[in-house]
């Protein structure tokens, strides 16, 4: 089983298409909607999909086919190491604990499988060491 | 068994002290007792790094040719007090940029100059027969200034509160973001690692100590703002917040290592200073309370939407459990996040343990203790008759 998360953007017409649901049933993966905004220009959704890796890329080849966007997530946010104080601040606002401390070293871990960009972390960090990674 | 500070000056000459952080000396008392510790050790560094906001930085710019008398300061956009002499200004660490931008301030100003960015300095004044000059736009760095000194009202915290929020909404705060319903809660002092906890009724800290600031040698010029003595204590301990320092030392001395610029989303921007100041263990009663632990030192939790100077803390919480990342307030499990770095402060105290155990810090005593009681007053609404 693999975890990748993806960025799909798609115009209006196909808006009203049922991606999510097509994933489920032909492609036996679970989904996880991370994001969504769908206004008359179309939609962005940010999906995390669980499952085989070949079920994910003929998921992904099937939602190409079908003119959807898609760009895999590698990483949404990236924390700065140079500029990282080691606070801590980070850990107690981010929902899903993708940032740890190591209680030997005092340092803070960032464990990027676990991020599921839901962006609150960002304005949290005093000296700002994290960034959105830009999805162009 | 007593030690002076010219036994231990002798020693760190030598390269013979016995120098160890305020963590180290924990594992030793524990396994030795106090009496042996004692004996052993010469010196005890602590260390913090945390948010400052009562900092700054004096800055001499040099005169230009014709001269100028600054009346308006602009450092990369950022006002600096100028109500100075001519050339002298202050840079306060949470001024922010004149623009508006939240984002940049004082504190990133001061940051740039420790390390050696240039700095556009913009300079306006209505002109005088001995200062004709109007207007000067340049750049400086810290190679280009004659003095450049942190000079910072209120560091060093003796203790402080742990933030939480009981609202609906999410608070942005000078103690960070904080998360409805009690979402999380935040705390900033180093705890066994902070100077001022490990010589609660400060001994061995007064005017004239010398100190590790930012990665300087700097010294303790004053009682810190807000410097108070009536907290309550619990075996020793100021239970809140309680003493603060007013210290000073050379910026072209420090390290961005060290000293590092700040800013919270809708509070505004602040310093983080790196802070170390060591104990001589004179007796005794100082290797005592220089080896008190983090579960034998408590902090007040306050609810930060109570909008008031006198909330009442919810409850009383030690930093053994808020450094484990989660504390209990009304029954529900909260995580914690601290503020302050105890990488840094760990960082900091390592840092000037290496100073002294190689003879290039040498201590000193101080010239004069702080105040033994201060009580620190509000600020109320009076008539002219009522304050004279
Ligand atoms: S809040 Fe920022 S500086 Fe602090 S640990 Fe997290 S990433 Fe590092
Ligand atoms: S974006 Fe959200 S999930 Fe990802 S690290 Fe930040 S707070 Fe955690």
């Amino acid at each position: 089983m693999t975890v990748k998360k993806f960025l799909l953007t798609f115009s209006p017409e196909i808006a009203g298409e049922p991606i999510t649901y097509r994933m489920v049933r032909d492609f036996d993966l679970m989904i996880n909607i991370l994001r969504a905004e769908i206004d008359e220009h179309g939609g962005r959704l940010m999906l995390a999909f669980e499952g085989s890796g070949s079920q994910i890329q003929k998921a992904v080849r099937y939602l190409e086919d079908s003119g959807v966007n898609v760009k895999e997530l590698k990483e949404f946010i990236r924390k700065d190491e140079a500029r990282c104080t080691n606070c801590g601040m980070c850990i107690s606002i981010c929902p899903t604990a993708a940032y740890q401390m190591d209680r030997k070293t005092w340092k803070v871990m960032f464990l990027n499988e676990k991020c599921i960009a839901c962006g609150m972390c960002i304005d949290s960090c005093p000296p700002g060491a994290i960034r959105l990674r830009t999805q162009d | 068994m007593r030690r002076t500070y010219e036994e231990i000056n002798e020693k760190i000459k030598k390269g013979d002290a016995v120098v160890m952080t305020a963590e180290e000396v924990i594992d030793v008392v524990e396994r030795d007792g106090i009496e042996k510790a004692t004996k052993e050790v010469d010196v005890v560094t602590t260390g913090t790094f945390g948010a400052m906001c009562s900092s700054g930085a004096f800055i001499n710019f040099g005169h230009s040719e014709p001269p100028i008398r600054m009346g308006k300061v602009l450092l990369n956009e950022v006002p600096a007090y100028a109500g100075l002499a001519a050339v002298d200004a202050y840079i306060g660490a949470t001024e922010p940029r004149q623009d508006g931008n939240a984002e940049y301030g004082g504190a990133h100003v001061i940051e740039d100059l420790i390390s050696n960015r240039p700095v556009r300095l913009q300079a306006t004044s209505s002109g005088t027969d001995c200062y004709p000059r109007k207007e000067i736009d340049t750049y400086i760095s810290l190679k280009t200034v004659n003095q450049a000194y942190m000079f910072n009202p209120r560091n060093a915290y003796q203790n402080y509160g742990v933030a939480t929020n009981s609202s609906e909404r999410t608070l942005f705060t000078y103690m960070g973001k904080l998360l409805p319903h009690y979402g999380n809660a935040t705390f900033s002092s180093a705890g066994q690692l902070s100077p001022l906890l490990k010589d609660p009724k400060m001994r061995t800290i007064g005017i004239g100590t010398r100190i590790f600031l930012g990665g300087a040698q700097g010294y303790v010029a004053w009682e810190g703002t807000q410097f108070k003595t009536n907290a309550a204590v619990k075996d020793g301990v100021p239970l809140s917040a309680s003493r603060t320092l007013a210290v000073i030392g050379d910026l072209k001395q420090m390290s961005s290592e060290f000293i590092r610029a700040l800013s919270f989303k809708n509070y505004g921007v602040s310093l983080a200073v790196g802070l170390g100041i060591p104990l001589p263990i004179l007796d005794e009663d100082v290797m005592k309370a220089a080896s008190v632990k983090d579960d034998q030192i408590f902090a007040p939790v306050l609810d930060y939407a109570v909008q008031s100077r006198t909330r009442k803390p919810i409850r009383e919480v030690s930093y053994a459990d808020l450094r484990t990342g989660q504390i209990e307030i009304n029954g529900k499990n909260v995580k914690t996040s601290s503020l302050s770095s105890y990488a840094k402060a760990r960082q900091v105290a390592e840092a000037l343990k290496k100073q002294i155990a190689s003879g290039e810090f040498l201590l000193t005593q101080a010239v004069v203790r702080l105040p033994e009681e201060r009580v620190q007053v509000p600020l109320d609404i009076h008539s002219q008759e009522e304050v004279r």
